[in-house]
């Protein structure tokens, strides 16, 4: 059995947000959880996918637990090390082990500067190395990324999106990270080259051992890729599993409406819509905070038990690693 | 066939990108009709032309140089005319291998005939949604408001209360829940799939006779997509407008649409009846088409865990547009019978099957077209 990368216990993630004149001058503020107790792990060489709509938090989770927002409370352990109140010098040699790629293309490519530079700068960020032994790394990871030596020369504006999507991951394996959050890796780019981006990521982690939090919004891909899916609503994570049975096998009625929504889609039958809320972080929820948009709610005839204040459904084990956070499920 | 409600033939749009010093052939010869009644959905990846292709039709096109020639032939009952009539006299370009060298275009006459040509049509007979809803609506003014003014101005509805009734209506018809409360919402107190409710409703409230719509669910949650595909499906049966949908989804251009146009390049590679271009044992078809078919993950690429079926190669900028096929640096398809051919010759659309026509050389259609 692989190493335990990362390991997170119960993170929360609290964002305040000021109303205005009155709510300044009475200093009350109201708190929004947009990561509300989350925990999960993640071992070498393996990949967990983050899924849920958006503004659920999987970015949020993405950039806390690589300490670049700080946690409201919980624990982030890497590696075996506790990060989660280290401080930003201690933080600075565990950053090259962490790195996050980005959903935008652009980020942390420096428009003025060749890819060569670029590249340079990257991997100068740690280490003094010679520059036979730059060359040589540029070279190295050209061909991880699978890309030409002719782009050496072009400045990013020069790039189509799956150069620069390779430029960029090419810029994170310098530091040669071992975890690496790739939050919408491929949502950018053209079908064509999301494919290509989604079988390069793979062959990475299969030669350099590489763990990934994978987020997305793309449930096939994410299906594809990870060993372990956490599916996530409101800043919970509601159900967790192996991949497979997320997909196939989902017992939260979420993830069953995620993915029969991508069927929906397919499918050529109309159908009357279903009353379909729109989740809203601002109402308070009490009890399960899906109870409002929940067709097993409704069918089962609004059970007290899902709107009990005292009882939000806790994730528990269904069997085989499987967790799911549902009265019924 | 019925006659077409919009014809384009041969549209060419360009566009001078700064940063390459060069121009980019959008839109490049781009024929295509939409049948009364009729949904044709345009598919293809970013750049290869199909939303310049929409906003082309609706002269929506700002950037220079912009619409450079062709023909938009839109035949509806109150507008019948080309929409690009006589236009060519304003532009010339000058070309060498392949490349654009310069174009010189009279902006203030084009410009100035062009919209003569567009009065009446834009909003009220072609109107358009587009991908970002919320960017679309004027933030400063209620739902209401906003479809009042386009009832008033484009139906013969011209009274306040009238209209009122009229815009609720159409909230209704777009299944907004209580449309009396929302009518006096902001665009900012609603929701991204509620924003593209609203939208909808407000181009199909003139009664255009086509309606473009420009990846109306990119960028919505996925729960949310399946719903705004649901309520064009729905909306299709119940008023039968003709509609010309762009989107680079398989899953949605294949839910919607009769006919299917493939672009690659800033040309129609392919076009035909859905069920036959998108047929998963489909014998004939454009090497590209099928590329783009095979690398969405299928349920049995994902069970075994298999590799995706990528395209190799970067898609064609449109700078520097090769002589020969543009998909030939791509094309995994290539036979040493055609590859001259492909290498050297741009193929014609040939009808490979009445109605479906295919961009390549590997069809005797092509060779015979």
């Amino acid at each position: 059995m692989s190493r335990t990368i990362l390991d997170v216990t119960d993170l929360r993630k609290d964002y305040s947000q000021r109303r205005g004149l009155i709510s300044m001058l009475t200093g009350q503020e109201r708190v929004i959880p947009a990561v509300d107790g989350v925990s999960f792990y993640l071992r070498e060489n393996e990949t967990v996918g983050l899924v849920g709509e958006s503004g659920c938090g999987k970015t949020t989770i993405g950039r806390t637990v690589l300490r670049l927002t700080d946690p409201s409370s919980g624990r982030i352990v890497f590696d075996g090390r506790d990060i989660t109140r280290l401080s930003r010098a201690e933080l600075r040699p565990l950053r090259r082990e962490m790195q996050m790629i980005f959903q935008d293309l652009d980020a942390g490519l420096n428009p003025k500067m060749r890819v060569q530079a670029i590249l340079r700068e990257a991997l100068t960020v740690y280490e003094r190395p010679s520059d036979a032994e730059i060359a040589r790394r540029i070279r190295e990871l050209l061909e991880q990324v699978n890309l030409k030596d002719s782009k050496l020369a072009n400045f990013p504006a020069e790039l189509s999106g799956g150069e620069k999507r390779r430029v960029g991951i090419a810029r994170v394996l310098a530091v040669r990270p071992r975890l690496i959050v790739a939050d919408e890796p491929t949502s950018a780019l053209d079908v064509s080259i999301q494919a290509q981006v989604v079988n390069l990521l793979r062959d990475l982690q299969k030669h350099l051992g590489l763990a990934y939090l994978f987020i997305s919004h793309d449930l096939p891909v994410v299906e594809l890729v990870s060993q372990k899916v956490a599916v996530m609503y409101l800043g919970r994570i509601v159900e967790m599993g192996l991949a497979e049975s997320i997909a196939h096998q989902p017992r939260h009625p979420y993830t069953r409406i995620l993915w029969s929504s991508l069927a929906d889609k397919r499918s050529t039958e109309v159908r009357e819509p279903r009353a379909w809320g729109v989740f809203d972080f601002e109402q308070p929820v009490s009890g399960c905070r899906f109870a409002p948009r929940c067709p097993l709610y409704q069918d089962k005839g609004r059970p007290a038990v899902c709107t009990d204040p005292a009882s939000e459904p806790p994730l528990r084990d269904a069997g085989k690693g499987h967790v799911v956070a549902c009265h019924f499920g | 066939m019925d006659a077409p409600l919009l014809a384009v033939e041969n549209l060419r749009t360009y566009f001078y990108s700064r940063a390459k010093r060069a121009f980019i052939r959008s839109v490049d010869g781009v024929s295509l009709h939409v049948a009364p009644g009729e949904t044709l959905g345009i598919v293809g990846e970013s750049g290869s032309g199909k939303s310049v292709t929409a906003l082309s039709a609706a002269g929506l096109v700002s950037a220079a140089p912009g619409v450079i020639g062709g023909r938009i032939e839109l035949r509806s009952h109150r507008a019948r005319r080309n929409l690009l009539d006589g236009l060519e006299r304003y532009v010339r370009v000058k070309e060498r291998d392949g490349r654009i060298m310069a174009v010189e275009k009279d902006d203030r006459g084009w410009r100035r005939r062009a919209e003569a040509l567009m009065e009446g049509v834009r909003g009220k007979e072609i109107a358009m949604i587009f991908q970002n809803p919320r960017s679309a609506l004027n933030p400063y003014s209620t739902i209401g408001t906003q479809l009042v003014e386009t009832i008033r101005l484009h139906t013969s509805v011209k009274g306040g209360r009238e209209a009122k009734e009229r815009a609720i209506h159409w909230l209704e018809r777009v299944r907004i829940d209580s449309p009396r409360l929302r009518f006096d919402n902001f665009p900012f107190g609603m929701s991204g799939g509620m924003c593209q409710r609203a939208m909808i409703a407000m181009a199909l409230s003139a009664e255009p006779s086509l309606l473009i719509a420009d990846e109306p669910t990119t960028g919505l949650d996925v729960t949310i997509q399946s719903r705004i595909v649901d309520l064009l499906a729905q909306l299709k049966t119940e008023t039968g407008i003709t509609t010309l949908l762009i989107s680079h989804d398989i899953s949605v251009i294949q839910r919607l649409s009769d006919r299917i146009a493939v672009m690659y390049g800033g040309t129609v590679v392919e076009t035909g009846r859905a069920a036959e271009v998108l047929a998963p044992q489909a014998q004939v078809r454009h090497p590209y088409t099928a590329a783009l078919l095979a690398s969405v993950p299928s349920a049995e690429a994902i069970r075994r865990k298999s590799y995706l079926q990528a395209i190799e190669g970067e898609v064609l900028d449109t700078i520097e547009v090769p002589r020969g096929c543009r998909f030939y640096a791509r094309c995994n398809r290539v036979t040493e019978a055609v590859r001259q051919n492909c290498a050297g010759l741009e193929p014609p659309l040939g009808e490979v099957a009445p109605g479906h026509k295919v961009r390549c050389w590997l069809y005797p259609a092509a060779r015979n077209a």
